[in-house]
C-alpha cells in the first residue's frame, strides 16, 4: 500500500501544505491605507488593491480588526444624483482579478476605533473569505 | 426628501450637447448672455455663462455666525454639501478642496477672495462645535456651515444640489445621501459653475484661474 508508505505520506502533506501556502499568498492587496480624520470623528475608511492569484474565484465576505468596533465592506455610489453608500455583502474576484478599494468607490468603514490614529501609525485590518481564507493585511494611516 | 429638479436634468443634456461642440473651448464658446452651459473638456468643471443670482437664505457658520446671501457677497465660494459622520466621499472632497485652496493661494491673486464652504445636511448630529473641529482640520480658513432643514433646503434647491437624511430612532449611523459635486457662487452671489466629481486638486486650481482672470478682465 503505497499511499501508507511514510515517504509518499509525508510527500503527499508537504504538497498539500505547498497548495495551501501558495493559495495564501495568491490573494494579495497593496497599498493598504486608511485616512486620518479629523479629531473626534468615529468614521473612517480603509483603501487597498486587492488582487486574487489563486486559480479559484474569491469572495471576500467580511472584514474586522481589533483597532476599531465595526468593519464594513462598502461602496460609495451615485443614485438619484446623490452619493451615498451601500454595504457590498460579498465581493467576487474571479482568478487573476483585482479590485481597488479607493475614495468614491469600494471601501472599508470603519467605525469607532480603540485609539487616536496619527500619520504613520500602523492598523491590523483581517479580510475573511469565503473560502475559510483569512488575510491579515497593516494599514497604514495616512493624512 | 427632495427630488432633483427637471431644470438639471435638461441642464445636463445641454451640458453633453455643448461639450461636443466646444472645439476651442474656454475664449471661443464663453459669451456674456449666451445661454448654453459649458462643460469644458476635462469634463470636471461645468460653467454657466449666464449665471444664476441666488436669493435669500439663513444658515449658521461653525463660529455661530450668521451665514446667509451676503456672506457670499465679495468672495468666490466653494460651497459642498455633506456630514461629518461620511467616512469616504466627504473627507476625501474636503482634503482635495483643501489643496486646492493651498494650490490656488500660490497663484498671483492669491486665495484672498475665496472660501470653502461645507455645508452640513444633519444639523441633527454636526452642532457648530462638530463642525469647526471637522473643517478646520482640513485648513484653517475653510468654513463649516448648517441651519434648519428648510434653511438647507432653501440653498440647496437654489444650486439643484439634492440630500436625504434617513434618521431612525436607535441607530447612531443613520445613512445620509448627498450631491457630490462642488458648486462655485462667484462674489454677485450668482451660482456660476459646478465641479463634478472624480475631482482634483491641480484641476480646480487651473479652472478656476481662467474663470477668475476672465470675469476680473470683464469687471474692469
Amino acid at each position: 500500500m503505497i499511499w501508507r508508505h511514510p515517504v509518499f505520506a509525508g510527500l503527499t502533506l508537504a504538497l498539500t501544505l505547498i497548495t495551501v501556502a501558495s493559495e495564501e499568498v495568491g490573494v494579495s492587496v497593496r497599498d493598504a491605507w486608511v485616512r486620518k480624520t479629523p479629531p473626534g470623528v468615529a468614521m473612517m475608511a480603509g483603501y487597498m488593491a486587492l488582487r486574487n492569484d489563486t486559480s479559484q474565484s474569491q469572495v471576500l465576505v467580511a472584514a474586522n480588526s481589533p483597532g476599531f468596533e465595526t468593519v464594513t465592506i462598502h461602496r460609495t455610489i451615485v443614485k438619484d444624483g446623490m452619493t451615498g453608500m451601500v454595504h457590498a455583502s460579498q465581493i467576487e474576484l474571479t482568478p487573476g482579478a483585482s479590485l481597488i478599494f479607493t475614495p468614491g468607490g469600494y471601501h472599508l468603514m470603519l467605525m469607532n476605533p480603540k485609539r487616536t490614529l496619527r500619520a504613520g501609525d500602523r492598523v491590523d485590518i483581517n479580510l475573511e473569505f469565503r473560502s475559510g481564507l483569512r488575510l491579515p493585511v497593516s494599514f497604514e494611516v495616512r493624512k | 426628501m427632495k427630488k432633483r429638479p427637471l431644470k438639471s436634468s435638461i441642464m445636463i443634456t445641454t451640458v453633453a450637447l455643448a461639450a461636443m461642440l466646444a472645439g476651442a473651448w474656454l475664449a471661443a464658446t464663453y459669451r456674456e448672455n449666451d445661454s448654453r452651459a459649458v462643460l469644458l473638456p476635462d469634463q470636471v468643471m461645468t460653467l454657466f455663462p449666464d449665471p444664476k443670482p441666488l436669493t435669500a437664505f439663513a444658515l449658521t457658520d461653525h463660529r455661530n455666525r450668521v451665514f446667509d446671501l451676503a456672506s457670499l457677497k465679495g468672495k468666490w465660494s466653494f460651497l459642498f454639501f455633506g456630514f461629518t459622520h461620511c467616512p469616504d466621499i466627504c473627507p476625501t472632497t474636503l482634503a482635495i478642496l483643501a489643496r486646492a485652496r493651498d494650490n490656488i493661494a500660490k497663484d498671483a491673486v492669491g486665495a484672498e477672495n475665496i472660501q470653502i464652504v461645507f455645508i452640513s445636511v444633519d444639523p441633527n448630529r454636526d452642532t457648530a462645535d462638530k463642525l469647526k473641529q471637522y473643517v478646520t482640520y482640513f485648513n484653517a480658513a475653510l468654513l463649516g456651515v448648517t441651519g434648519d432643514d428648510a434653511q438647507i433646503g432653501n440653498l440647496a434647491g437654489q444650486l439643484g444640489a439634492v440630500y436625504q437624511v434617513a434618521i431612525t430612532p436607535g441607530m447612531e449611523n443613520y445613512p445620509v445621501n448627498h450631491t457630490a459635486a462642488v458648486f462655485l457662487v462667484d462674489p454677485q452671489a450668482r451660482y456660476h459653475a459646478v465641479f463634478t466629481p472624480p475631482l482634483d486638486a491641480e484641476v480646480i486650481r487651473k479652472r478656476f484661474k481662467v474663470l477668475r482672470e476672465l470675469e476680473g478682465a470683464k469687471a474692469t
